[in-house]
């Protein structure tokens, strides 16, 4: 059983620095919050019991994809504010975003998982050690996990070969 | 209205809610931003929204095949991120921007 405090104040710190991505006009300021958005998912899976997912996300996302993104906006010095969309268009937007998340919270409204939280809480007793995972990963899933470093592989190439790019059919200079 | 007992027991639904306006937020970040490097940020906000809600069914369900599918989707999210700011660096170069409305501009 998760206590409120923790998950609330999770919450609640998700949620601020969720906002401050999707309002701060500095780009820099977006990927730091996006930084701490990554940080406070990575305590609330600790808080579910998944202990090697949580330290796989403040490695992976927090520290490499994170870095990867500060360093190529330091690359871009980018001083521009962003444009701003027609009153409509901006109206259209918000409408489907609020559209989106009636719907998904009215699934969840209505499929039933609200009425019996208390049966389905979690047992401390079962929450899965990191060796049921690597035991599954290597085993009913060796091929996925085998073709995922395939894939990384082909990934590493096609970014440095895309990022070479020059000039194109209608570059400026 | 909620029961305080719904507000103070936290369950599945709780943690839905929650990836539910995480994943909202992301999406108003893909819509309403124009640079396109938060764009892609409002993209990996949206992959850990879903993420949270795998980890949430997995832990209530007690089931690890939650957890596996979350390590794959955060592999294959990393590479995405780094193929998109390639293609960020790409376009860069050429238009000396990364508004994504220069992507209009581009003829194939």
């Amino acid at each position: 059983m998760i206590s409120a405090a923790l998950f609330y104040g999770f919450s609640a710190f998700i949620i601020i620095f969720a906002l401050a991505v999707l309002f701060a006009p500095n780009p820099i300021v977006s990927a730091l919050s996006l930084a701490a958005t990554m940080v406070g998912v990575a305590g609330l899976f600790f808080a579910l019991g998944s202990h090697f997912i949580a330290a796989v996300q403040i490695t992976v996302y927090a520290g490499a994809v994170m870095v990867l993104f500060v360093m190529v906006l330091m690359l871009f010095d980018l001083k521009k504010e962003d444009a701003v969309s027609a009153m409509y268009v901006r109206f259209l937007k918000i409408s489907v975003a609020g559209v989106i998340l009636g719907l998904i919270s009215g699934a969840i409204t209505l499929s039933g998982f609200a009425s019996n939280t208390t049966i389905m809480s979690v047992d401390t007793a079962s929450v899965t050690p990191t060796k049921k995972l690597a035991v599954l990963l290597f085993t009913k899933y060796l091929l996925a996990f085998e073709v995922l470093g395939i894939l990384l592989l082909v990934i590493a190439i096609g970014v440095v070969s895309v990022s070479r790019i020059k000039g194109g059919t209608h570059a400026k200079s | 209205m909620p029961s305080l007992e719904s507000i103070s027991q936290i369950g599945l639904n709780h943690f839905l809610y929650l990836s539910s306006v995480l994943f909202v937020i992301g999406l108003l970040t893909v819509l309403m931003r124009k640079n396109l490097i938060v764009i892609l940020m409002g993209i990996e906000l949206m992959l850990n929204a879903v993420n949270l809600s795998f980890i949430a069914f997995s832990s209530y369900a007690g089931d690890v095949h939650g957890q596996v599918i979350v390590f794959f989707v955060m592999t294959v999210a990393a590479a995405e991120a780094g193929v998109g700011l390639a293609i960020a660096v790409a376009i860069f170069k050429k238009f000396k921007e990364v508004e994504i409305s220069f992507f209009q501009k581009l003829k194939g």
